[in-house]
């Protein structure tokens, strides 16, 4: 027996909206500068790059095939280093980080015990005027999916000004919480993900809470 | 700030909606437009829930489906498998041939071979073991249309009352109550009394995930008011929870001895409307200790006898809110606030439920226990306020309950032990009045076991999967692949009862034929066929009325110079007609998005019972409520005291958990449509097991680790969720039922509710181990 007292659950949290489009500038091939989903405890792109040994033993490690070594150079990075492409396959934050324990050259952070502090990047629901969910269709799958939901994914409801009678379940990302496992992203029932993963926003460069 | 981003929200939202509200005008039929494509109406094909779409057909194939905007249960709005509707229709491995076994392989048939062999299996089947032993395995998805002649098949053709539906597995127990409670089926309200009511309990329903749209609604409600509220009783903590203003988690079985403890306190307060139970109730008790239909051949039948009030005021003693918090875990100061709330006379009182009633054994007291809450308050049949039973397919109401196509049943309520209700039928289907048997036969999990023991030879199953949808399938499957039995499965894809058929149809499905849908609020929605089924693909109508042509029945279905269609549904709304079940005359479906019947003089009686609106109360008296068709209690609704008794399987040291089934919103039912669907089997592409992040910890599980379950039936490897969508209380387990790699219905019980045969999918207990 629990009881539930309804509370307001952005109340003080610092939301993640609209971050920046620039991050996102590649959509499918994700070439060029765009971001780059690496495994987690990479943190910082020059410290992770000047620290894998492109050995892969991360990928091997990843009970999910999730991360990859980018042989080719498709997914844009330095080659031979790990990647991970959410729509194929996204982080499944392991509890004991397999990833973590097998890299052998600390570019994968060993100080990071708990695969939901990872900070891979932030989800953004980046193509909002496609989101199902803002157009009031009961989708959300991103929400639901949420191996955080209620804590890096919610949904705001008000009022759906086309029907007058039902509600819009909009999805809102708290990045303080989000890992960017990428699972919202791969699980968005569009052909183009309306939600995807970018780099992690500062606080400071949040475009709408200015 | 913060008000800043709101606004923008809202202003990119009210764009997108207003970009997607450039909605085609109502096209009744299908209308040619410009670029080639044609628009047309149609129910959805998933819930019960019954939103309108609109068809978008461009060369013989559909390439769109978009909410209907003009569809006064949905307004444009889809849910996300509404939203990928049309894509069921175009799966790969869409079955296009009549398919025959041949060992292990199934090889193409002709139609005419195929239905030959159909009539030749009935045929010797009626010599060698009676009409009885030939069955039917039908479905709340059938259209009105399907049902109808699948009932005439079987009940006026073959003259066997052997043909009942899986919506026995998920309604049976409402209905069973509506009967007793009320004298006839279905709910008294509609869906304006999610915008109207104020206050409103859900039991047992995750209705955010299993009716999405009318949770929006009730949600959409509560921010135009601020006196809603939201209470959602349950066992398991789901997005529904999330979203309520309260959320009262009690243990599995204990909602009987919770919705006793409500009345306990209404009636000790005082607070019960006395002069409506003077004018409109009366109250009975029934048996107790009425057993769990384990073991085959199970039979009762429930006797009422009338109590006074102060009887019942002395059986809820036992039910004090201290009592109840000892039996349900729920603390004796909530039961007094949750009794207030109902008896609150400044609130509108809704009570929405769904399988958490229905699914259980003992669905039928808890169907009639919430009743007695609103018959104690006087709060039903009025806008806003009232108890509504939720249905989970599209024509659980229209085709299983108002056509009738149960074993026990006929159309418009009327039932096979009545003689004047078969003479009626009779009539209509002009066939001697001896021809329709006078006994019931096997409702759905004893037609299966009757299948296993050999009593049933010949059994034809259309438009659903039993054989992954009932409770302990795995004796079942089992029993299909027997000596001796012959299984035919009408289906538009392979599914887990194909796969133990011997002869499998392949079946048109939704808009490749005409149709109605009857969703939950008494609306009946028509369609036309907007396209071509794929290949040889029949309509399950034709392949009936086939067959009854090759046993020397065809008669029954021969409408000369009439459309077949049309002329059957004017025949079936000859049932209902005069008796408070009047359906609207078919042209007015076609141009209608969907009637709420009784349909009387040109108009849709919006809440039964009432005065105000139902011509029929009217006709009794001349205000307040009338429950006139409940004639042999002397048009009053029955009060029934139904005590608490325990589940049938409970958790002990083997098996120390509960397990609950249940669904997820990307996936509908055993997700042979859905799970074709690449984007919505992307979104959930597996079953996983929900545990409680205590029994986890303590079991060392940890979230998408490797599960077994086991009851002393079957067991399941797989991966746990803890902590994410779904958290069911401490010591219970939660499963969906969509996935046919992970069939958990070789775990659940064939316990069912004596009354109503609707089988608990909800509680038997498992052990649980984390594997590696």
């Amino acid at each position: 027996m629990s009881e539930k007292p309804r509370h307001s659950r952005l109340a003080g949290a610092g939301v993640a909206l609209l971050g920046a489009a620039a991050a996102f500038l590649s959509l499918g091939g994700r070439s060029g500068n765009a971001f780059l989903l690496r495994p987690p405890g990479a943190g910082e792109p020059q410290r992770f790059l000047s620290r894998c040994l492109r050995c892969g033993a991360c990928a091997k490690a990843c009970p999910y095939g999730s991360i990859r070594m980018d042989e080719t150079g498709l997914a844009g990075g330095e080659l031979g280093t790990p990647v991970i492409l959410p729509r194929q396959k996204p982080c499944y934050l392991c509890a004991d980080l397999p990833c973590v324990k097998a890299c052998p050259s600390g570019a994968l952070d060993a100080q990071l015990r708990d695969a939901k502090k990872a900070r891979m990047g932030t989800a953004v629901i980046l193509e909002r005027e496609e989101c199902l969910s803002l157009k009031g269709l009961r989708c959300e799958v991103c929400y639901r999916n949420c191996p955080l939901i209620e804590k890096a994914v919610t949904v705001e409801n008000y009022l759906n000004a086309r029907t007058g009678r039902h509600a819009v379940y909009e999805p809102v990302i708290h990045k303080e919480h989000c890992t960017g496992c990428g699972i919202c992203e791969h699980s968005c029932i569009l052909d183009r993900p309306a939600i995807r993963v970018g780099e992690l926003q500062p606080e400071s460069e949040n475009l709408y809470e200015g | 700030m913060d008000i800043g981003r709101r606004t923008f929200i809202k202003g990119a939202a009210a764009a997108a909606a207003l970009a997607a509200a450039g909605l085609p005008a109502a096209f009744p039929k299908a209308a040619l437009a410009d670029d080639g494509l044609t628009w047309g109406k149609a129910p959805c094909r998933f819930c019960g829930t019954g939103c309108g779409v609109l068809v978008g057909v461009r060369n013989g194939k559909i390439v769109a489906t978009k909410g209907d905007a003009l569809a006064p249960v949905n307004k444009g709005l889809n849910c996300v498998k509404g939203y990928n509707l049309s894509k069921i229709l175009y799966g790969e491995d869409r079955l296009t041939k009549p398919l025959l076994r041949q060992g292990d392989k199934f090889v193409p048939i002709s139609w005419d071979k195929a239905l030959d062999l159909v009539a030749e299996k009935i045929r010797e089947t009626l010599a060698s073991s009676g009409p009885d032993a030939v069955a039917m395995f039908g479905s709340g998805q059938w259209t009105v249309h399907e049902g109808y002649v699948a009932s005439k098949f079987m009940k006026a053709g073959i003259g066997s009352n052997s043909i009942d539906p899986n919506a026995r597995f998920c309604m049976a127990s409402a209905v069973a109550a509506f009967m007793n409670t009320f004298g006839s089926d279905e709910p008294m309200g509609n869906y304006e009394d999610l915008d109207l009511g104020d206050t409103y309990f859900l039991w047992g329903a995750n209705m955010s995930e299993c009716h999405p749209i009318l949770f929006s609604r009730m949600t959409a409600n509560r921010l135009k008011n601020p006196k809603v509220q939201i209470i959602d009783l349950a066992t398991r903590f789901t997005r529904t929870s999330q979203e309520a203003d309260r959320y009262v988690e009690f243990q599995p079985q204990t909602d009987l001895a919770l919705a006793n403890g409500i009345a306990h306190v209404i009636v000790r307060e005082g607070l019960y409307d006395e002069a409506f139970l003077a004018e409109n109730v009366t109250l009975k008790k029934g048996k107790t200790d009425i057993g769990y239909g384990v073991e085959d051949k199970f039979s009762f039948s429930d006797k009422g006898e009338a109590i006074s009030f102060d009887q019942y005021r002395a059986f809820l003693k036992d039910y004090s809110p201290e009592k109840v918090e000892a039996i349900s875990g729920v603390p004796a100061a909530t039961v007094e606030e949750l009794a207030k709330l109902y008896a609150d006379k400044n609130r509108k009182v809704c009570s929405y439920w769904t399988m958490g009633f229905n699914q259980h054994t003992r669905g039928t007291w808890v169907n009639n226990l919430v009743y007695n809450l609103h018959l104690l308050t006087g709060k039903i049949a009025k806008p806003g306020e009232g108890p509504f039973s939720l249905t989970g397919q599209p024509s659980a109401c229209g085709t299983a309950r108002e056509v009738g196509t149960f074993t026990h049943r006929l159309p418009a309520d009327m039932v096979v032990t009545n003689p004047e209700h078969r003479r009626k039928a009779a009539d209509i289907w002009k066939v001697p009045v001896e021809k329709i048997p006078a006994k019931p036969t096997y409702h759905a999990t004893e037609m299966l076991r009757a299948l296993d023991r050999g009593d049933i030879r010949f059994l034809w199953v259309q438009c659903n999967n039993p054989f992954q949808a009932a409770p302990n399938t795995g004796r079942f499957r089992a029993a299909a692949r027997k000596e001796g039995r012959f299984v035919v499965v009408s289906d538009a894809y392979p599914t887990k009862s194909t796969e133990v058929a011997d002869l499998i149809l392949p079946s048109a499905m939704w808009v490749e034929k005409e149709g109605m849908f009857g969703n939950a609020e008494r609306r009946t929605q028509h369609w036309f066929k907007q396209v071509d089924p794929p290949g040889e693909a029949k309509e399950d109508l034709w392949q009936l009325i086939e067959v009854a042509r090759r046993l020397g029945f065809g008669k029954l279905f021969e409408y000369p110079g009439q459309d077949l269609h049309h002329a059957l549904f004017e025949e079936y709304r000859r049932f209902g007609l005069g008796i408070g079940k009047d359906l609207a005359p078919y042209e007015v479906y076609q141009k209608e998005r969907g009637v709420i019947w009784p349909y009387v003089n040109g108009e849709s009686v919006k809440w039964r019972y009432n005065t105000e609106y139902d011509p029929y109360a009217k006709k009794e008296k001349e205000k307040g409520i009338s429950f006139y068709k409940n004639k042999k209690e002397h048009k009053k609704a029955v009060l029934w005291a139904r005590p608490y008794e325990p589940a049938a399987e409970v958790p002990d040291g083997d098996y120390p958990f509960w397990l609950c089934t249940g669904r997820v919103l990307e996936h509908w039912h055993t997700g042979t449509m859905t799970r074709r669907v690449p984007a919505l089997h992307r979104a959930v592409p597996e079953a996983l097991v929900e545990l409680h992040p205590e029994d986890a910890s303590r079991l060392g599980i940890r979230n998408r680790d490797r599960v077994l379950l086991t009851s002393r039936r079957g067991s399941l490897e797989l991966r746990a969720s803890v902590g994410e969508r779904g958290v069911p209380g401490k010591g219970s387990v939660f499963v969906p039922f969509f996935d046919e790699h992970r069939m958990i219905n070789d775990l659940t019980l064939d316990a069912f509710c004596p009354i109503s045969k609707q089988p608990d999918y909800k509680k038997c207990a498992v052990k649980v181990e984390r594997i590696g």
